[in-house]
C-alpha cells in the first residue's frame, strides 16, 4: 500500500507540478466559454456601423415616418456610444431587437421613381460596390391590403441586402412599419390608439422554483428562475465535469509512454507489480481531479457570489458530483493508460484515442435536448450509459427538476460495474504493452491481452 | 557461502523465438558476475527473469533464498540499459522516489553519499533532461543501489562512458562488493568483464555457451598459440616442426602450432638451437574466446533469422 501511495505522489506532482498543468486550468474555461466571452467584447468594442438604406416607398406615407424613426434612433446611439463607440456604463441596453443591433447608425434616403427589374438590378449592383448597404421596397397594397384575404400573403414588402436574412435592419424597418401601419389603421378606424395600447398590455409570467419547508418550519419564498438556471447552470457543470475527467485522465497516457519509451517501466516493475504500479496512478489522477475540481469550485463560488447567483446553485448535488467525478476519472484514466502502454509513440495512439473521444465527448453533441427534456427517455437513457453517465447524469441533476432518486443510484452502480471491468481489462492490457517494445500491435492483439487474463 | 542466484533449467519463449533455452546458472554471494553475448542472445531476457519481470515458462529460477513469487523483491536493484530516468524529475527527487519504491524511507543520507562517492553532488537539484550522458548513467547507477539492495543487476552499466567516468563507476562497484552486494553486470566490454569479475556467463542464442571463473574458462579454451623473443644475436627463427603459422610481432613472434601438445616439443627444438629471452603460452582473452563462440557469420545469421521471424 505505501508502495501504491509512492507511485501515486509522485503521479500527482507530475500532472499538478507543471506549468502545462496551470496553463490548461487557465485556459481551458477560456476556450470552453470562448465563444461567447468573444462575442461579447466584440459587442463591446465594435464600432459603430452606417447603413445606407434606399427606401422606394410607393405607398408615400411610410418614409417620413421611418425617416423620424431612424434620426431618433441614431441621436440614441451617439447618446449611449461615446465618440469612441464604446457603451458608456449602466446604459448598454436599447430594449427591443437583437442584442448585437446595437452599433448600427441607419441613414435614409427616399427614392421616388418607378421600381422596375432594372432599377433593382442597378440598386443590387450598388450594394455589391458597397455604395448603399440595402433598399427596401414597400409596395402600395403593403398597407391597403386586408391583411387577412389569402392573396395579400404575396404582397409584402422586401428588403434587399447582401445579409438580407440576418440583417438587423429588416428587422428594425419591419417594427416600426408595423407600428406605424398599426396606428394609421386604428386612426382610420377612429380607435383611440392609446387605448389599444393599454389594452394590449401583455401579462408576464415568472417562471419560480417550487417552495419547500425550511428548518424552522417557514415555507420559504419561491425564487426566480429565468435563462441562467435553466440552462447555462447545468451546462457549466457538466462542462466542468467534462473539463476534470478530461485534464485528470489525459495525462496518463503521456506518463505511460514516457515510462515505456524511457524504460522506466522496467525500473518501476523491478520495485513494484504492475497492480501496484496501476493502482497508484490511477489514484494519482483521481487525486489530481479532485485539486482541479476544487480550483475551480472554490474560483466558481467567488464569481457566484459576487453576481448573486449562489442562492440558485443547488448545492445538494455536489455530493453526486464528487461520485461521478471519481468514477469518470477513474473509467477515462484506465483507458488512457492501457492505450498509453499499447503504443510506443504517441503518433500511433491517435487513431486508439479516436473512439475514446467519442465516448468521452458524445454528451457534447446532445446536451441540448437532455437540458430541455432532463426526464425524457433519451435523457434518462442517456445518462445510464456508463461511459457518458457522469458527464450527463450530472446535467440532469443540474436542472433542478426531480429526477427519480433510483437513476443517480443505478448511474453510479453501472458505471462502478463499467469501470471496475475497464480497470481489469486495462490492467493487464497495461502489464503485456508496458514492456512490449517494436512494432505496434494489432487492436485485436491488444483486446486478446486485456481478455486474456 | 550460499547462492544469492540459482537457474534450474530455465526456458522462456516469445511465440516461436526460444529466447533462454534451458539455462542453468549458479552465482554465489558478494560474487560479481559478468554477463556477455552478442545484442539479442537473451541476456536482457535473463536478467529481468531474476528480477521477476518476465516469468520463466518451465524451469525455478531462486533468487536470495526465494524459489518463487511473482511480486518484485526490494532486495534487488536494477540499472535498465541506457535511460530508465524521468527526463523532468529533479537528481534528488528522482533517487528519493526510486529509494521509496524499494521501500526504504530515510534515504536522504544515501543519497547525499553517494552523490559525492560519484563526484555528482551538484547536480541534485539539476532535470534529468539537463544532464550529459555520462552524468545520467551515473545517476542511474545511484538509483540502482540506492536502496541498499543485497544483489544489484547492471545491464550495460560502462555504455557510453568515458574512462574517468568508466573508472570512478568500477570503483563504485568494487566498493559495492566490500559491502557484501551481489553484483551481475551485462557488457559488451571483455576487457573489463575481465578485470571486474569473479566468474563469466555467456550466452548465445539463447544457450549458455560460457560459465565459470576466468581460469577456468581460459583453461578450457586452451590455446594453440605460444610467443617467444630471441637473445638480439640471432634473431631469425629456425626450422620448426609442428608451427602452422610464424607471425612477427616486433621482438615477439607468435607461432601458431597445429595442436596445443606441442608446445613443449616446439620448446625442445627452440633451446637447442638459439638463445631464448622469453617463451610464452598465450591465454586466450575473453574477447578472442567471444569472437571464436560468436563468429561474426553466425551473429550476422542469427540476427538475419531474427528479422524474419
Amino acid at each position: 500500500m505505501k508502495k501504491i501511495l509512492t507511485i501515486a505522489f509522485r503521479e500527482y506532482k507530475a500532472m499538478v507540478g507543471t506549468k502545462t498543468f496551470l496553463l490548461s486550468i487557465i485556459m481551458m474555461p477560456v476556450l470552453m466559454g470562448g465563444g461567447l466571452v468573444a462575442l461579447q467584447l466584440l459587442n463591446n468594442v465594435g464600432e459603430i456601423k452606417e447603413r445606407d438604406i434606399l427606401i422606394a416607398d410607393a405607398t408615400g406615407q411610410i418614409y417620413p415616418v421611418l425617416e423620424q424613426a431612424a434620426e431618433a434612433r441614431n441621436a440614441m446611439i451617439d447618446k449611449q456610444f461615446g465618440e469612441d463607440g464604446k457603451p458608456r456604463d449602466g446604459e448598454s441596453d436599447f430594449g427591443g431587437g437583437p442584442s448585437f443591433n446595437k452599433a448600427e447608425k441607419f441613414y435614409l434616403t427616399a427614392f421616388g421613381g418607378e421600381m422596375t427589374e432594372e432599377k433593382r438590378l442597378e440598386f443590387s449592383d450598388k450594394i455589391r460596390s458597397q455604395e448603399l448597404y440595402g433598399f427596401l421596397e414597400i409596395p402600395r397594397e403593403a398597407i391597403e391590403q386586408d391583411s387577412t384575404s389569402a392573396a395579400s400573403a404575396n404582397i409584402r414588402a422586401r428588403f434587399f441586402s447582401q445579409d438580407s436574412g440576418l440583417s438587423p435592419a429588416r428587422g428594425w424597418l419591419q417594427s416600426v412599419i408595423s407600428e406605424a401601419v398599426k396606428n394609421q389603421r386604428l386612426v382610420e378606424a377612429e380607435i383611440d390608439v392609446q387605448l389599444v395600447a393599454k389594452a394590449s398590455q401583455p401579462v408576464r409570467i415568472t417562471g419560480v422554483g417550487l417552495v419547500e419547508r425550511a428548518s424552522d418550519g417557514s415555507i420559504s419564498e419561491a425564487e426566480e428562475k429565468d435563462e441562467l438556471t435553466a440552462i447555462f447552470l447545468p451546462m457549466g457543470v457538466m462542462m466542468l465535469m467534462f473539463m476534470v475527467i478530461f485534464m485528470a485522465s489525459q495525462p496518463m497516457l503521456e506518463s505511460v509512454l514516457e515510462e515505456k519509451s524511457q524504460r522506466i517501466a522496467e525500473v518501476l516493475l523491478g520495485s513494484a507489480n504492475p497492480f501496484q504500479l496501476m493502482c497508484g496512478k490511477l489514484l494519482g489522477s483521481v487525486a489530481g481531479s479532485v485539486t482541479i475540481f476544487a480550483i475551480y469550485a472554490v474560483g466558481l463560488y467567488f464569481v457566484a457570489d459576487q453576481r448573486g447567483y449562489l442562492s440558485s446553485f443547488p448545492f445538494e448535488i455536489l455530493p453526486w458530483f464528487v461520485l461521478f467525478q471519481i468514477l469518470g476519472v477513474l473509467f477515462y484514466a484506465s483507458i488512457f493508460l492501457a492505450v498509453g502502454a499499447s503504443v510506443t509513440q504517441l503518433k500511433e495512439a491517435q487513431s486508439l484515442l479516436l473512439p475514446v473521444w467519442m465516448l468521452l465527448m458524445s454528451p457534447l453533441f446532445v446536451w441540448i435536448f437532455i437540458v430541455q427534456d432532463p426526464t425524457g427517455s433519451v435523457a434518462t437513457w442517456f445518462s445510464l450509459f456508463p461511459p457518458a453517465t457522469p458527464t450527463t447524469m450530472m446535467l440532469r441533476l443540474a436542472t433542478g427538476q426531480t429526477i427519480p432518486i433510483w437513476q443517480p443510484i443505478l448511474g453510479a452502480l453501472l458505471t462502478s460495474l463499467a469501470t471496475l471491468s475497464i480497470v481489469v481489462l486495462a490492467g493487464r492490457i497495461f502489464r503485456v504493452g508496458i514492456l512490449w517494445q517494436g512494432k505496434t500491435p494489432k487492436l485485436s492483439e491488444i483486446i486478446k491481452w486485456g481478455l486474456s487474463g | 557461502m550460499s547462492n544469492a542466484i540459482e537457474l534450474r533449467q530455465v526456458r522462456k519463449t516469445f511465440g516461436k523465438n526460444v529466447a533462454v533455452n534451458d539455462v542453468d546458472l549458479v552465482v554465489p554471494e558478494g560474487a560479481i558476475y559478468g554477463f556477455i553475448g552478442p545484442n539479442g542472445s537473451g541476456k536482457t531476457t535473463t536478467l529481468r527473469m531474476i528480477l521477476r519481470i518476465f516469468q520463466p515458462d518451465s524451469g525455478e529460477v531462486v533468487v536470495l533464498g526465494q524459489a518463487t513469487g511473482k511480486t518484485a523483491d526490494d532486495r534487488l536493484g536494477y540499472l535498465p540499459e541506457e535511460r530508465g530516468l524521468y527526463k523532468r524529475m529533479k537528481v534528488f527527487e528522482l533517487l528519493t522516489y526510486y529509494a521509496r519504491l524499494k521501500g526504504f524511507y530515510d534515504c536522504r543520507g544515501e543519497i547525499d553519499s553517494w552523490l559525492e562517492r560519484l563526484g555528482a553532488s551538484d547536480w541534485a537539484n539539476k532535470k534529468i533532461d539537463a544532464l550529459s550522458k555520462g552524468m545520467a548513467q551515473k545517476v542511474q547507477f545511484i538509483s540502482a543501489v540506492v536502496a541498499k539492495p543485497e544483489l544489484v543487476i547492471l545491464d550495460e552499466p560502462f555504455s557510453g562512458l568515458d574512462p574517468v567516468n568508466m573508472e570512478s563507476l568500477r570503483d563504485a562497484i568494487l566498493h559495492l562488493r566490500q559491502l557484501g552486494t551481489t553484483i551481475i553486470f551485462s557488457t559488451h566490454d571483455m576487457d573489463m568483464a575481465e578485470k571486474l569479475c569473479d566468474g563469466v556467463f555467456m550466452i548465445f542464442q539463447g544457450n549458455k555457451v560460457l560459465d565459470g571463473t576466468m581460469d577456468e574458462i581460459q583453461a578450457d579454451y586452451a590455446s594453440n598459440r605460444i610467443r617467444v623473443a630471441l637473445s638480439s644475436a640471432d634473431n631469425t627463427l629456425p626450422e620448426l616442426h609442428g608451427v602452422l603459422e610464424t607471425l612477427p610481432k616486433g621482438r615477439y613472434y607468435d607461432l601458431v602450432l597445429a595442436d596445443t601438445s606441442q608446445a613443449q616439443s616446439v620448446l625442445h627444438q627452440l633451446t637447442s638451437q638459439r638463445e631464448i629471452q622469453h617463451f610464452e603460452i598465450v591465454k586466450p582473452s575473453l574477447h578472442d574466446i567471444f569472437v571464436s563462440i560468436a563468429r561474426p557469420e553466425e551473429v550476422l545469421a542469427a540476427s538475419k533469422e531474427e528479422a524474419l521471424a
